[in-house]
């Protein structure tokens, strides 16, 4: 028994000093949880590595004193918190009492504050109406532990949303824009080690729709989450949870933004041809940008796409996620579009029929290219022809919506029969275990 | 699939399950605690699959149940914690496995999921004494037909789902406008024939299956080009025999739950080779301490059993209760709750 509440105040103890580091260093941007026999190596790291950073956090007793801090406040034990260069390690041995340090501070002080709200409620006057002069209320101690303790024990188990949501919760009552740009600050520092956590995402969400139109430069708001977006998407590969973030600010930006955005993810996804989230981030600025645009400009971006896809195709063998993108583009102009043609008929125009015409032949060359080396054993090379011959056979079925609905005349399309006898033959033979699929699509498409 | 019978580990998962309730002296099983009732759902839902779920104290997990009920109505992931639709879902699910749903307040709980569709929209910046309000009340669908997930307005079509599926369960689905829900969904379908979270979101496994299941159970699922969205979840199955959620990932045992579903509802399985999927989910077993993982030789978690046994329970692998894909539960249990109704 004695034993067990020496140990919570050891880690009640812990908190603390968790806690004092978080308050003395806001600006710590990455954390993570070692084992401690790896803190020496983190400081030779350092010692090996730049030093002129290592001064952006007091290392000095005179600095402490120089930046209005305790230096007895940033004491702590050295073998379960390591931190320089605003970056925070948490040794992996202390994390189940602290984590249970953490909850049981957390609940107990957010239990509390609930009751003084609604106490607050009850008698219908607001203890903290605004930060008045008065600083020092109960609901404004209250309010601080929640803040504090709910920073510890996010940063040891990042989606609990009651956590989270007692964030929220403050920053709303307060209406104070600092306070929510410290919490872009903070969701990011979990984003650091948690790449993937839904409600860190969420809750960055929820602070850029409450500074939509109060922070004076709200672009740069915008242009800095899709920088993060990218140096999170660099180091957490096929992030969904970040490309949907990213997706989610396009609404938000400006047209500029939007060009620029498109001129810069092409470089990122050359390096990340795999990322097939990156393409889709592409396909929905193209249509944003091409929204209220001539055919012929879509005809022209779209012809643009297509060739730079190709090309990373011919130099990178046997990737879905440019085949995926293909697919799309061989539907930009059209689909997308079809409710804005069903109000005002779409007349089909000499030009469109030669365009597409070109269009089928340069893809049947393509197809034809992919095809003729998939008799090569690599994989890499076959999983090539599987994707250029359903990627042709998946455009068809495609297209025989597009004919019906503007009745284009297509000249390639008129020996179809041999197309679809040789798709079939391809991809049964490459592709075998999907015999039902590719049989069931081509009965469909020659009927 | 009778070629494969004998070889899941019944008797091992079932103690692996039960084992979990126990091991609560890690970091990382107690950093879980905050979605405990989903845990609950995976857990006790495969055990019933198994045909063991009366190995569990039913009173006592009933009662845990309904000390996460919020005062608003909703659930929580666990005691103290703030509720939210995740939660409320597993919950109601939960008891639906006991036939237990009479000890809830339908309407209440009607109710707050009701209000998670008619929140403003700029949830973000209400005043505080427009939140207190939210707070008494709670009740989560859009103007536009979403739902949100709790008070703080985050919009995903998991969460109209889930609000269309606990509504079914409970009887209530009249409570919400389904057109406008339906209509939401349907603006969420891409080009490639999946669904994202919002509209223009990427297409992925799970978001599919949400919008797929929600629209079987409104009964609308004209909405759907079968053929275009079949051929992209057919498209996840791998070499291996294991299904990914999107191109270009990884194969992990979840997706057989999430994409097999999909094809069953669409009427496209027959698209994907069955007998290497059930291979794929077998070889991902613990055969020494029990437990299903994402993939063969990584380590097992109760999230991973849930969806290899449902997996291999819509490959009607021999021995295993059969499962509604729609609704997620035992079939014999959605027969009582929308056959024998007293």
């Amino acid at each position: 028994m004695t034993e067990n509440k020496d140990s919570d105040d050891i880690a009640f103890h812990q908190l603390k000093q968790l806690e004092r580091i978080l308050e003395c260093d806001p600006l710590i941007n990455e954390v993570g949880f070692i084992h401690p026999s790896q803190f020496a190596a983190l400081d030779d790291e350092i010692v090996g590595s730049d030093k002129s950073v290592a001064h952006s956090i007091p290392q000095s007793v005179d600095e402490f004193i120089s930046t209005n801090l305790d230096a007895n406040d940033l004491q702590h034990d050295s073998s379960i918190f390591w931190i320089r260069d605003h970056k925070l390690a948490i040794s992996t041995e202390a994390l189940f009492h602290l984590y249970n340090a953490a909850k049981h501070a957390f609940m107990a002080a957010l239990t509390q504050q609930k009751m003084v709200d609604s106490l607050c409620r009850k008698t219908d006057k607001s203890l903290n109406k605004k930060v008045t002069d008065d600083n020092t209320g109960p609901d404004i101690f209250l309010e601080s532990e929640v803040m504090n303790h709910s920073k510890a024990l996010l940063l040891l188990s990042c989606d609990n949303g009651t956590a989270w949501n007692s964030r929220k919760l403050i920053c709303s009552k307060k209406q104070c824009l600092s306070l929510l740009m410290d919490e872009l600050l903070f969701s990011a520092l979990i984003l650091s080690y948690a790449p993937k956590s839904e409600s860190a995402w969420s809750h960055r969400r929820w602070v850029i729709k409450a500074i939509d139109g109060k922070y004076p430069k709200f672009e740069d708001v915008v242009e800095r989450e899709s920088e993060l977006v990218e140096k999170i998407a660099e180091r957490s590969k096929m992030n969904y949870r970040a490309w949907n973030h990213r997706c989610w600010l396009i609404t938000y930006m400006t047209k500029e933004q939007v060009i620029n955005q498109l001129q810069n993810s092409r470089k990122w996804a050359e390096l990340h041809v795999g990322d097939s989230s990156c393409f889709h981030y592409r396909q929905l600025l193209l249509q944003r940008m091409l929204k209220h645009c001539s055919r012929f400009d879509v005809y022209h971006v779209r012809k643009e796409e297509l060739e730079w896809n190709e090309m990373l195709i011919k130099r990178y063998i046997g990737r879905e996620a440019l085949w995926v993108h293909r697919r799309f583009l061989s539907q930009l102009g059209s689909r997308p579009f079809r409710s804005e043609a069903e109000k005002e008929p779409y007349v089909v125009s000499n030009q469109d029929n030669i365009n597409m015409n070109n269009f089928i032949s340069s893809e049947m060359q393509l197809l034809h290219s992919c095809l003729s080396i998939s008799d090569n054993d690599f994989e890499d090379i076959q999983s090539q022809g599987v994707f250029a011959a359903s990627y042709i056979l998946w455009m068809f079925k495609f297209f025989n919506l597009r004919q019906q609905l503007h009745n284009s005349q297509l000249t390639v399309l008129e020996d179809m029969p041999r197309v679809m006898g040789e798709l079939k033959m391809a991809l049964n033979k490459l592709c075998p275990e999907k015999t039902l699929l590719w049989e069931d699509q081509v009965i469909s498409r020659i009927m | 699939m009778d070629l494969l019978s004998g070889e899941l580990e019944v008797e091992k998962h079932v103690k692996y399950i039960l084992s979990i309730e126990k091991k609560k002296d890690s970091f990382e099983s107690v950093a879980m605690e905050h979605l405990r009732m989903n845990g609950a759902y995976w857990g006790l839902t495969t055990l019933d699959l198994l045909g063991k779920i009366e190995t569990v104290d039913q009173d006592e997990v009933i009662s845990w149940v309904m000390q996460c009920q919020h005062e608003s109505g909703g659930f929580a992931g666990n005691v103290g914690h703030d509720p939210h639709i995740l939660y409320t879902l597993s919950a109601v699910q939960v008891l639906a496995l006991f036939d237990k749903l009479d000890v809830l307040d339908v309407d209440k709980l009607s109710d707050c999921i009701l209000w998670l569709n008619f929140m403003e929209k700029n949830a973000a910046t209400f005043s505080p004494c427009l939140l207190d309000r939210k707070l008494d009340i709670c009740g989560l669908q859009n103007e536009d037909g979403s739902f949100s997930g709790d008070i703080w307005g985050e919009v995903d079509t998991r969460f109209s789902y889930i609000a269309i599926c606990c509504l079914s369960l409970l009887h209530r689905l009249d409570k919400i406008n389904t057109e406008k829900a339906v209509e939401y969904i349907v603006s969420c379908q891409n080009l490639d024939g999946g669904f994202g979270c919002t509209p223009g979101g990427e297409s992925h496994a799970g978001q599919i299956f949400c919008c797929v299941s929600a629209l079987a159970i409104t009964g609308s699922l004209y909405h759907i080009d079968k053929d275009l969205l079949g051929w992209w979840l057919c498209e996840r199955q791998l070499k291996s025999g294991g299904l990914n959620g999107r191109p270009e990932k990884l194969p992990d045992v979840c997706y057989s739950w999430w994409v097999l579903t999909s094809l069953i509802l669409i009427d496209r399985v027959h698209w994907i080779d069955k007998v290497k999927l059930a291979r794929f989910i077998l070889d991902c077993q613990d055969k020494e301490n029990g437990g299903i993982s994402d993939r063969p030789d990584d380590a097992v978690d109760v999230f991973h059993t849930y969806f290899g046994v449902a997996g291999l329970s819509l490959l009607e692998y021999p021995g295993l209760k059969a499962i509604d894909p729609a609704h997620a539960l035992p079939v014999d249990v959605i027969n009582k709750i929308f056959f024998d109704r007293k």
